[in-house]
Parts: C-alpha cells; structure tokens; sequence
C-alpha cells in the first residue's frame, strides 16, 4: 500500500531499471512489476484510461507500449468477476500481451469499486515488468520521430523472460532488438482451437487473429452466435451467417497464407463481412489493395474519422501501424472513412456485395463507442 | 459555403452581431467570461462581422474598442438591448458568452418578442432548448425522454409541498433554485425544519424550488461537450472533483482529465453527455455534470449548461482547445471538419484532446474579509477567484496550486491546524470549510489513517494517499534533520549541507514531488530552529536560495513542456508552456530574435485584485508582442485573458512565486521583467527579485520601497511639506492611548498581516477600539498595529498617471461619491470629477509632480488624496498600475496600460496635456457587491474592501451615468417599497435634500423610528417599523413590502453596526436594492430625477 511508501527508504526499495533504445538513447527509471528483462517495438499510446484494455489487447504483443498519459494505475485492475471466457469487461484477453510498459508516475493501490488487484501487483502475477519515473513525453517526441524503433528493458539481477509465453519468442535473442513484425504472430495469438459462444439464430465466424474480448460480448449482445476460429482453420468448411476478420498484430502482409484463405474462402461466401484493424488490411490484401508502414501509426482514443457517404465525423480508438494505400483500393471497392488529421484510409466498403472493414475499432475498450453502430449494421446485413 | 447565408456581407456590408458580455463580476459568474467573449470576438471578427458587444463591465478586455467592433456600456436587460438592437440593427444575436446573465437576457428578448420585432436571430444553441436546461422540470422530462438517469427531483412553489415531497423521497434532501447562478438559494437539509427555512428563503428569489434526494458522497464529474449545426459531437476535457457532491464545483479542487473513473464509466459518461447534446441540438458548447456511485456503476445527470461557463474555460486552459473560439465559429455555420486545431495548425478541431500532464483547479476563498460570514462550504458558490496548476504528478500540482491560491509560499506544509485540538481536526474534516484541505493534512500528520479521513470526507482514497504521501514526507524530514538540541540560529551553509546529505536522487524526489525550496527551508528551520524564534518571510526566502544553489551544483532542475492538446502524437509550435520536475528534458520553443520581456500576471482574482489588473496584464504583454519584443507572461489564473496563449509569444502557466519566477528568468534570460502591471502579487516580487539581480522594468525597486514602507514614504511626505492624516506604527497599548490623546478619534487599525489579509476597521469611541484591537493577536514590535487619523466628511480622490524618470507625462483626476472611509475598491468613481474646486485640482496636481520626483517614479502610479474645503492630504501612493487604469483609458479615450509600456521599454514619449473637461462623456464607475452569496455577510461598505467586481458607464451627464451604473450592479428602482433608516442627526438633516426626490418614486415609504420621527415632523408621510414589536422592521422585508432598502450607520460603534445588519442581512436575502451610503443615496435619488429622460433616450453612447 501506497500509504508505507515513503520517500526516504523508497529508493532503497525499489530498483533501478533503464531502457534503451535502439537508437542509443538511454532512460533511466525505477523497476516496477515483474523484474524481468525484455525487447520489443516501442509504441506509444495517448488515451488516458484503459490501461488493463490496452496491455490486455492482442494488437499489442510483442510490443513495449508507452503510456504518454503521466498517472498510470488510478484504478487497479478491474476483477475477474466472469469466470467464463468473456471475463469481465476491462480485460481484451485472458493475459497481459504487451512485453512491458513505460509509465511516468504508477499509482501502486486499488480503490476502486470494480478493481481486483494494483496494476503493479497484476503485472508481476503475470511476469511482465515495466519502467516507472520514466519522461514519457520526450521517450514519445524520440518515437514519433524515428518512426521504427525498438527497446530493450532491463534492470540488475533481472530474469530472462519465459520464452513458452509465447511461439514467436523462440526467435528472438535478448542481446537484439527485435521487430515482432519480421514474424508471423498469428500461431502466437490466434486461439488453438475453435471457440464457441452465445447463443442466437445469426451466426458469425470470426477469424482470431488476436480477436479482442469485446468484438465478442458486442456480437452476442446483438443475439449471435459467434464461433472463433484459429487462423489456420480451413474457412471452406465453415457454415455461417456473415464473417469477422479480427484485429490482431504485426505486418498484415507477413501472415503465412492467410490473405490467400480469406480471399478464396471468405470473399467469394458472398456472406457480409466486416473487417476490423488488421482484418481490415487483410480484407483490402485479400481484395488486391496494397498495405503500407505507416511513421508511428495511430495508437489513440482521440482519432477522428470522416465517414465519406454520410458526411459525418466520428471519434475513434484505434491501434496500427499498417495502413491500406488509397490508390491501391479496388475498383469495385470504395473509400468509407477517411482520417481527418492525416487522410489515412480507415475504411472501405464493397459497391455492391455486403463486405465493409475499417481501421478503427468499433468495439471501442477502450475508447469511445461512437462507432458501435457499425456492428448493429453489420448484424443487420445477416 | 462555411458561414450561415444570413451572415454574409450584403451590399459589400459587413453584418453585424450582437455579443452579450456577463456585467461586473461577482460570485459565480467572473473572469471567464472575458476570456469566453474575447476568444468570441476575435473568432468572430476573422470572419468578416462586425461584433457589437454589450456590457458594462469596463475593465474587461472585451470591451476594449476595436476596429471592428461597436461596445456599448449599458445594463445587460432586454430594455437596453432592444434600444442598442434599434441603433445597431444586428442580424443576429449570441447568448452563450456572457454566462447566465446573457442567457436569461437572452430568453427575455425572446419571450418579449423583439428577436422577432426586429428580426434578429439566435445564434448556436436555439432559445426552446436554453429553456429546457434552465427550467429544471423540463429538464427532467427531457433526460427522462433519453433514458438519462436524474435524481429523483421535484419541483415545488410552496415550502408546505417541498415538506411533503421530502417525506416522499427521505432526508437528506437538496434543494436547489431554478434561474440562478452559483447554485444560490441551494442547500443540504437533514430535517424538516432545515428544509421549510430553505426553501423559504429559496423561494424569495426564485418562483420554482427543486427537491432532490442528496447523493452525499458521490463524485461529481463534468465533461465539456462540443457539437456543430451537422451534429459532429466531441468531449473536450472531462474534469472530477477532489470533494465528493454537496460541494459546488465552484467551491471544490478540481482536477482535470478525471483521475479515479476508469475507462467503462468514461465512456459511459461521455456517450450520455453527447446524447443529451444530441437531444437539445446544442450548436456550439455545452456542459454535463455528473454524479457517479463511488460503489458501483449507477450515476444521475445533475445538470446542464448550454452555454460557455466557467468550468469550460477551466477546460480550454487543461487541455490547450480553445472552447470558446472553436464555438464561435460553431454558431455561425462552421463545422468542426471545417476547423484545424488551433494549436497544432495542421489536425482536424474535430479532436478530443489527450493530456499528458494533470491540471488541478483550486480556488480561492476570501471569506476572510468579512466577519460574520459562515466559512463552511456547501452547495452555494463562495470563492471569488481560482488558480489551475499544470504537472506531471498528482502531489506536483497539488502542491502547486496550493502555493499559487494563497500567496505566500508555504502551500500545504502551512500548518495552520498545528495547534488544533484532534476534536476540532475532526469537525473540520466532517464539516468542509476553505481550509479543509490543510486539516487532511494535518490528520495525516498526526498519524491517521487513509480509512479514518475517508470515512469522514467521502474524498476518493486516491486523492486522499497523495496528501498522505506528502505528510509523511514532511514527518520523515523532520525526523531526519531532527538535531538533538534545536538552535537559535541557522545559516544557509547548515542548510545547504543538510539536503546535500540527503543525496541528489531525494532530493530530486522531493521536487519532483512539489515541494519548493521555501517549504524544504521552512521544514528545515521547523526542525532545528528554537521554535520561539520567528523569522520574516524575507529571511526564510533568502536561506532557501541555499537550496536553489545546491540544486542547481547537482543539476536538478524543471524542464520546460509545452500543452499541445495530442501528447505529442504530432510535432507542434505550441507557446503554451508549464514548468515540471517529472522530466529530463525541455520541449523545443522558438523566440524571436529580440530579448523577451516577461509581463508578471495578477494570480488568482480576489477581493481587491481582480480583472482590472489582468485588463493591464492583457495590455502590457499585447503592446511588447505588436512590437518586435519576445513577449511572455507568467500567470495562473485559469479565467483569464492573460493565460489565452494568444495574449503573448509565451505563455507561463505558472506560480507567481520568486522561485518560479527565477525558474523562468533563467530560461529565458530576458530583457527585463515587469512587475507592476498586475497589482499588489507581482508588486511583491520587485523587491527579492530585484534583489536576485533581475532587471525590473519601470519604477526600481528603490522608487517602490518608498512608497509602500508607511515610515519612509512618510517622511518624504513631510520633507516636501505634503500634508497627510496624522498616524503611528504602535508597537504597545500605551502607544495607541497617546495617540488618541494627541488626534482623538475616529481613528483607522490596520492590524499587521495575518494568514487571513488585513482586517481593517474605522473605530468611533474607546468601546470600539477596543473591541476591533480584540480581533488582533497581540501588539508589538513585530507585529504592530498602524493607527491613524480618520478624517470625516472629506472628499476622497485619485490620480492615476504615468511618470517617466520622476517626470509626470499624464495624469488624470476622478473623484468619489462616498466621502472618505469606503475603500477605493468600493467607493463610487466619477471621471472626469465633477465636485472638485479648481484650487483643490491645483493643489493635487502640485502635489503630484512632487510625488513623482520624490520618489522618482517610473511608470504607472495612482495617489489618493482627502480633501476637506481646499485642504488636501495625500493618503497613499500606489507605485503600479491601479484597479481604475482601464476605467481611466476608456473614458479618456487615452490607453494608460500602453503608455505605461512605452515609458517602462524606455522609448520617447512626450509631455501630455490633457484638459479633462473636454473630455465627451461622464463616466461613473461602481462596485459590485456578492452579499447575497456570502450567507451571514454584513453589507455595509466600509474601509475593507468588499466588492468582487465593477462597472463603468458612460452618460452625457452624471446622473445617467450614474443610474446605468447603479442598474448594471443590481441597485434598481424602487418598484415595492422603500425601507428607510438614515442614520445620525446631522444625517437625517443632510437627507432632507433629497426627501422629495424620495417621495417622487410614488412608492410606499417605510422607516424605522427615529427616521419616521423625523420625517413626520416635517409633514411626510410615513410607515413607520420597529425593532423588537410589529411591525417589524425585517418583516416588512421578508414580507415583500419593499424593495429598496435604504441604511445609513449612525455611527461606527459595534452596536449601532449590530443592529443595522439584521436590517442589511434581510434585505441581501430577499434581493432588495441597499445602499448603505449617505453620500450615494443622495446621489443616487438626485439621479433618479433624471430616470425618465434616460429612459427616453435614442442614442446610446458607445466606445
């Protein structure tokens, strides 16, 4: 409890830790969660809540997220009331999925009526460190303007990390900096097996390729029945309703066949389709449009979105760096939304047939739910 | 096409647009609104309109006068607009930046039909919805309609009603006013007898009372929501107060973005804030406040604001959007995609902006200043002014923000609770007062625990572990330093030494933690000092530059990060700036290639320093950025012009404390900082700034020392043989009996300064000095009590003026309707003096070339002076600008502000006559007062300041401007009844002068006794009432038989002033007009000659 820190004797307690970038650039900061030393890309995020939603988000695995925001932790970490697979709503996988994270100030209790445990003593369960006292601010402007960088954590007497955590791990090295998205992480984060849940007379087939939690309990609130699938599954066999290609992680054109099942497969079931973050790339790549890395991406609550056919701006939550080419989209195909600060495409939609994807995230959490009317449209097309 | 058809020019004519300002500031409705109507103006203005603005407030920056602008100083009423409607022929009309006062001016033209009549529009939010969010009925019904939660409520107009409803719902209960600011005439009652005396009072001034059920302990929450006529829809900044519901937002500590809600009840918040936006059709801005369970998810909206409000200017200083400019353009045809974020110029303004810092609100109480006042805070407004402070941690800003409200510089190590019993510790905690903060800390001190304080206070665990944390810091360095023998003298080298020992990462730690050099000084000295020894605040300033300089050997310094509104997502040229400890390095920022000047803001308003000084803040910093200077301003005041970042090439948001300021100087290096443009705050800093070899511009520091230090600027007086009320500095009793036996009395105390400010009082006989001098701690020679002669029946005057090298370049004459003895930020100002005798104007103006060498100003300065027949006395010297320089520059038609500048940037400025009685108009400039707010408040005007904000209004004569002034500030005419009581003998006979003026109001006269008496004698008629039997004089009051309530003291004995303000008291309750003067009432029924005329008039005088 905060209440025994005390500023004299603290210091002696908590270790140091430094992160160092791969551009030479070393932070120094105080060892907060697990002490274990990890790599990965640096990314920044600059919504100022939903920290459990975020380090819990598949899209970020393999990732070192920075919180820009200054306070982290005010509000522990929502309990695992639901035991079943949805856990309670806070939570976007059943783990932590970033490597580590990067904070300025931690808070180290919890007083909130919906948190289980300290953000700090939740990473530790989990074994994933972080870096507290940290300038977030300048560590932001340094990713912001090196676009591609990456981070290694480490602190003394620190543990390796446990490269069973996940499949990708295998290749890397801690004495390298590494790029998740040099690999397919579809194996590491697609579920092994396929997962039913809900009950409804629509059925949805989502693609998991890092599904998070709330494209789910969103569905099934609408009355689906929605079968995850593992990434690999052979999508002809499937019987349903309509398809959801999940958000997930990494470059979308390094994801082992996919493309090509969605487009055999999935395209050409005629079924509505609704395409979100990654799934949204991988839709325009199996529709022939063309993916491209973006500077630093857009990791934020605070992204605005121009719907084009109606006009209308949106606020949205989104995390990517990879974005679909413009001139690349299809000529069947057309722009749907558009990115108000720098014209990105975060949306597309076919001209006749009932396949739509988007770059942000209708299911919001965390984030805005301004655009959740985009799964009652593509519940409706059922 | 952008902007609204209607809009366009016609015929190669701009068109033109009415903007409603907010009059003088008061409790509840201040600064902001300058801000809101400036960022307006300029908005629209970029937009080819031509913007007429009313309001009488004189020192706002609104209504400075403009190219484009027409600004009328005239009573915010459908009446006076109607006629400026007639003169201006607008197109349209906009209600949403002048605060509550517009808005209900607003739905008055509308009901009354002139918005048709004339054709004039309503801009951005329409009048049916305004309706809505004001009548709280239909506002139920609304929310009800959109599933949005709301307390159970009910809106009654009979106390008998209110009983029964709360029987219904269960005590504790609300109860709220419908159509009134600041939450007047709200209250939290137990039982039933709480509540009929509530709701009796609340129904005097409002026509429908609300009772809701009390959600005591719930956070109160509010977001800040944008919406434009194509219904886009953001949430700019979302903002949780410290205190739970039951304390107005205006009263709590508020930080900003919200800190203990996490993500599921933001968006929960947030979807029902746009909704509620959606089903009003709101163009432009609008603000929801929440109360949420601390216990599960469950909420109630509490209310709305359709309008610009002081909680949304908050927001545009927290995150960097400027709310106010962004909804001007809203309201004429401007969709947010049609917008760039102002501060990035390159994103889309339709953005919600992410923070990554944390902003606390603190405001600013002054309940001080007024004896009888109950300090307690509940669901009625009560501070006058507030300070934001910007950091990257929680106890940063914390510690900041308490530093910046209170001027002097302990913050929340202040321990003013030391001494308090644990008893009193706990009813402090349990019942909130302005301190309570400081008895948390005091708790924590004493080893309490986080569930001991919560359980008392409702106050989120988070809030309360951050004041613990920094309580045990405290405790811990005093264990740590603690000597075995406490000494009787400390030096800075002992000091130096000692934090060195605690090694350059602590220390480090503690700054980063909020703490100042004066307060890790003072928690030194408070370890080690012999506490019987007390030093000046001059002392502990000098041994903390110890700590600066060990800081700046170890480099532990703040850094330097601008507010960009994205978190630095993209590369911005933001010159929004804040100092923090929580960073290595210092965001980029560019100059101009000339040396900066630094403009010292004014703080927090408060009584006695208010918008007039930011008015002459806006102005100095303006003037430096026009010229190739590198402007910037330091403030930190969230409700002003000043911390507009458009107002300067840099802006500060930062303490106003000598560390700071020197914090800046040293990134900076400046050509000079001025000091004296922002009132008595930064007027302080001359001498150690001076003292730290900072280059002050204008008066040196040698010019302001003699003129502020009484014995020194005494003495000068009596070398040059200027004549001034006789006084002493008594150390002892028996200094004060001498005294009194030399000049006798009245006589003015002026106890030395406590943590409160001065309470200054005019004592009559022995009874009364002796009881004011009960009030003081102690005398002696440290802390001595300054007595001196009170002159009576003397006019008082002033000169406001610039000098240059102890040469006077311009000064300007007003004089005072109150003789001497109201407190010049009282006192009625009339410029040009229309009563003074030539000889008196000759005399003064002398004494002021005089002045001005003697002291060798150079500057801006203001001299007051008594005069009795043609005997002229100087009662002080203000070395700085003066709260009446922006009323002086408007009537005068000549900026006191930028010549102030000129002379102080050292460049050639000539000699200016000016012959006063060629000036056009008359204008009359009068106080604001907010008694009705302050529960318990005598209103009697006397030597301590007491109003919170002003007008000025111009007229061809001094009785119109006299009445526009008096309306502008709530004296309006009689239409009951009048209550008289007029005082002294000599007083009753004065009154006689304008008895029939009285009389020709036609409304029924009542007056106490001795009044009556006299009145009849002379064959008046007259009611007369009682003290003690009926009818009673606070019946007739309470009953509604008057409106108008006239006062005269007889004398300034405590039980005279005791009597009178059960009279003065009632009166405030029930909204009646009072004056208590002798001098303005006479003034004030001569004028009421003249109503008619005024009433008449077709040609309403503009800047």
């Amino acid at each position: 409890m905060s209440a025994k820190k005390r500023i004299l004797t603290r210091a002696k307690e908590c270790k140091k830790a430094y992160l160092e970038l791969s551009n030479g650039i070393k932070f120094e900061g105080s060892s907060i969660g697990a002490n274990v030393s990890v790599s990965g890309e640096m990314v920044f995020n600059t919504g100022m809540l939903g920290y459990s939603e975020a380090m819990t988000d598949p899209s970020y695995l393999g990732q070192i997220l920075v919180f820009s925001f200054c306070l982290i932790g005010n509000y522990g970490i929502p309990s695992y009331k639901n035991k079943d697979f949805f856990m309670s709503k806070g939570h976007e996988s059943s783990s932590i999925k970033t490597q580590g994270i990067i904070v300025s100030d931690i808070y180290d209790g919890c007083h909130h009526h919906d948190g289980g445990i300290s953000l700090e003593n939740w990473m530790r369960d989990q074994d994933v460190p972080g870096i507290a006292g940290i300038d977030t601010r300048y560590l932001v402007q340094i990713i912001r303007d090196n676009g591609s960088i990456f981070g290694k954590i480490v602190s003394e007497d620190a543990k390796p990390q446990d490269k069973s955590k996940f499949e990708f791990l295998r290749n890397f090295n801690n004495s390298e900096y590494v790029d998740p998205s040099k690999y397919n992480l579809m194996p590491s984060i697609s579920t092994p097996r396929k997962v039913t849940m809900g009950n409804g007379s629509k059925k949805v087939a989502i693609v998991d390729c890092g599904a998070k939690l709330n494209i789910m309990r969103m569905l099934v609130e609408r009355g689906c029945e929605v079968e995850l699938l593992p990434w690999d599954s052979d999508f002809s066999e499937i019987q349903c309703d309509g398809w959801i290609i999940s958000n997930g992680p990494g470059d979308p054109e390094n994801t082992g066949g996919l493309v090509e099942s969605i487009k055999k497969h999935v395209l050409v079931s005629g079924k509505p389709i609704l395409g979100i973050c990654l799934g949204h790339q991988l839709l325009s790549l199996a529709s022939g449009a063309k993916t491209k890395r973006l500077n630093h991406g857009h990791r934020s609550h605070n992204q605005p979105v121009f719907s084009i056919p109606e006009k209308k701006a949106y606020m949205t939550s989104q995390n990517h760096r990879y974005a679909v080419e413009k001139n690349s989209i299809q000529p069947d195909w057309e722009l749907w939304f558009e990115n108000a600060n720098d014209d990105s495409v975060e949306g597309i939609k076919h001209k006749t047939k009932p396949f739509m994807s988007v770059q942000f995230h209708p299911e919001a959490s965390s984030g805005p739910n301004d655009t959740a009317w985009i799964m009652d449209k593509f519940v409706n097309l059922l | 096409m952008p902007i609204l058809d209607f809009l366009l020019p016609k015929n190669a004519k701009k068109q033109k647009v009415i903007l409603l300002g907010s009059g003088a500031l008061s409790i509840g409705q201040a600064g902001e609104f300058d801000y809101s109507g400036s960022q307006a103006v300029k908005a629209l203005e970029e937009e080819g309109l031509e913007v007429t603005i009313i309001n009488p407030n004189i020192a706002s920056v609104q209504t400075n006068k403009g190219l484009n602008k027409r600004v009328y100083l005239y009573p915010i009423t459908p009446f006076w607009v109607e006629k400026i409607i007639k003169i201006e022929k607008p197109t349209a009309i906009i209600s949403s930046f002048g605060g509550q006062t517009s808005l209900n001016c607003v739905i008055g033209l509308a009901k009354k039909g002139i918005l048709d009549k004339y054709s004039v529009k309503v801009l951005g939010t329409q009048v049916d919805a305004l309706e809505i969010s004001e009548d709280r009925k239909l506002f139920a019904e609304k929310m009800k309609s959109i599933n949005a939660p709301i307390a159970e409520s009910h809106a009654v107009s009979t106390v008998s009603e209110a009983l029964k409803t709360a029987e219904k719902i269960g005590y504790p209960v609300i109860t709220r006013s419908a159509f009134a600011l600041g939450g007047l005439g709200s209250g939290l009652s137990e039982t039933a007898t709480e509540l009929r005396k509530l709701t009796q009072t609340a129904l005097m001034s409002s026509p429908q009372v609300l009772i809701e059920k009390s959600l005591h302990g719930w956070k109160e929450i509010e977001y800040e929501v944008m919406r434009d006529k194509s219904g886009n829809t953001i949430t700019i900044c979302n903002m949780e107060n410290f205190d739970p519901m039951g304390i107005h937002t205006g009263d709590s500590v508020v930080v900003a973005p919200c800190q203990t809600i996490n993500n599921i009840e933001n968006n929960m918040l947030r979807d029902t804030a746009i909704k509620i936006a959606q089903s009003l059709d709101i163009v432009g801005e609008c603000n929801v406040q929440y109360a949420l369970n601390p216990k599960d998810y469950s909420f109630y909206v509490i209310e709305i604001n359709a309008r610009l409000s002081r909680s949304s200017a908050l927001a545009s200083k927290a995150t960097g959007y400027p709310i106010a400019y962004i909804a001007a353009k809203i309201v004429i045809g401007f969709d947010l995609l049609e917008l760039k974020n102002p501060v990035t110029g390159t994103t889309s303004a339709f953005y919600e902006p992410s923070l990554d810092y944390v902003t606390l609100k603190v405001p600013r109480w002054d309940l001080d200043k007024f004896s009888e006042v109950s300090k307690n805070l509940g669901t009625q407004m009560k501070s006058v002014g507030e300070v934001m402070a910007i950091g990257r941690s929680f106890c940063e800003v914390l510690q900041k923000a308490l530093r910046m409200v209170n001027e002097n510089e302990d913050g929340i190590t202040v321990n003013v609770f030391k001494n308090t019993s644990d008893e009193i510790l706990e009813k402090e905690l349990l019942t909130p007062t302005n301190l309570r903060i400081f008895a948390i800390y005091e708790t924590f001190k004493r080893g309490k625990t986080l569930d001991y304080v919560y359980e008392k206070t409702k106050i989120d665990y988070w809030f309360l572990s951050h004041v613990l944390y920094l309580a045990n810091v405290e405790t811990e360095l005093l264990d740590f330093f603690k000597p075995k023998v406490k000494k009787d003298n400390i030096t800075a080298q002992e000091i130096y030494n000692s934090y060195k020992l605690i090694t350059k990462d602590k220390l480090q730690r503690l700054k980063s933690k909020g703490f100042s050099d004066f307060q890790l000084t003072k928690i030194y000295l408070s370890a080690c000092l012999n506490s019987k020894i007390k030093l000046t605040i001059k002392e502990v300033r000098s041994l903390s530059f110890s700590i600066r300089e060990l800081r700046k050997k170890l480099g532990i310094l703040p850094f330097v990060k601008q507010i960009d509104t994205t978190s630095s997502e993209y590369p911005t040229k933001s010159n929004y700036l804040y100092l923090t400890y929580n960073s290595i390095h210092s965001d980029l920022f560019t100059k101009k290639n000339e040396k900066s000047i630094i403009t010292l803001g004014s703080g927090s308003y408060r009584i006695g320093s208010s918008l007039e000084f930011d008015w002459c803040s806006v102005m100095a910093s303006g003037y430096f950025k026009n010229k190739k200077n590198d402007s910037v301003i330091i403030n930190c005041n969230p409700e002003t012009v000043s911390t507009d970042y458009n107002a300067s090439d840099r802006l500060y948001f930062e303490e106003l404390s000598f560390e700071r300021v020197l914090d800046i100087v040293d990134i900076e290096d400046p050509k000079g900082v001025i000091a004296c443009m922002g009132g008595q705050n930064p007027n302080n800093l001359i001498q150690p700034l001076s003292e730290a070899k900072v280059n002050i511009l204008g008066h040196s520091q040698k010019s302001v020392d003699k003129a502020e230090d009484r014995e020194k600027f005494s003495a000068m007086l009596d070398d040059l043989g200027i004549d001034q009320p006789e006084w002493i500095s008594a150390v002892s009793l028996s200094d004060i009996e001498g005294f009194i036996k030399r000049v006798g009395f009245p006589v003015l105390i002026r106890p030395s300064f406590v943590l409160s400010g001065t309470l200054m009082n005019a004592a009559n006989d022995q009874e009364s000095l002796d009881y004011y001098l009960s009030l003081t701690k102690d005398i002696s020679a440290d802390s001595p009590v300054v007595i001196s002669k009170f002159i009576l029946d003397a006019k008082e005057i002033e000169c406001d003026g610039i000098a240059k090298d102890g040469e006077v370049i311009l000064s300007l004459i007003s004089e005072h309707i109150e003789n001497a003895g109201v407190h010049s930020g009282d006192a009625t100002m009339v410029f040009p003096a229309q009563k003074i005798y030539v000889h008196t104007v000759n005399v003064i103006r002398d004494i002021v070339r005089e002045i001005t060498k003697g002291l060798n100003l150079n500057g801006p300065f203001n001299i007051q002076f008594i005069a009795k027949d043609n005997d002229v006395k100087v009662i002080e010297c203000n070395a700085r600008a003066s709260r009446s320089f922006p009323f002086i520059s408007k009537v005068s038609g000549i900026n006191l502000a930028e010549l102030a500048c000129k002379v102080m940037n050292d460049e050639k400025v000539k000699k200016i006559l000016i012959d006063e009685s060629e000036i056009h108009h008359i204008g009359v400039k009068a106080s604001m007062f907010s008694f009705q707010r302050l529960d318990g408040a005598d209103p009697v005007v006397g030597v301590e300041m007491a109003s919170t904000g002003e007008v000025g209004c111009l007229g061809e004569k001094f009785n119109h401007a006299l009445l526009l002034s008096m309306e502008s500030t709530q004296v309006k005419r009689p239409k009951k009844g009048i209550l008289l009581s007029t005082g002294r003998e000599k007083d009753k006979v004065k009154f006689m002068e304008v008895v029939d003026n009285l009389y020709k109001l036609a409304v029924p006269i009542y007056a106490t006794k001795g009044s009556a008496k006299y009145l009849k004698s002379r064959g008046y008629e007259v009611n007369t009432v009682h003290w003690n039997r009926s009818p009673r004089a606070v019946d007739v009051i309470s009953g509604g038989k008057v409106d108008f309530v006239i006062n005269i003291n007889k004398n300034l004995s405590v039980d005279e002033l005791h009597d009178n303000s059960e009279i003065r008291k009632m009166a405030v309750k029930c909204g009646c007009s009072i004056l208590t003067n002798l001098e303005k009432v006479i003034a004030y029924l001569k004028a009421c000659d003249s109503y008619e005329e005024l009433q008449d008039i077709e040609n309403c005088i503009s800047l």
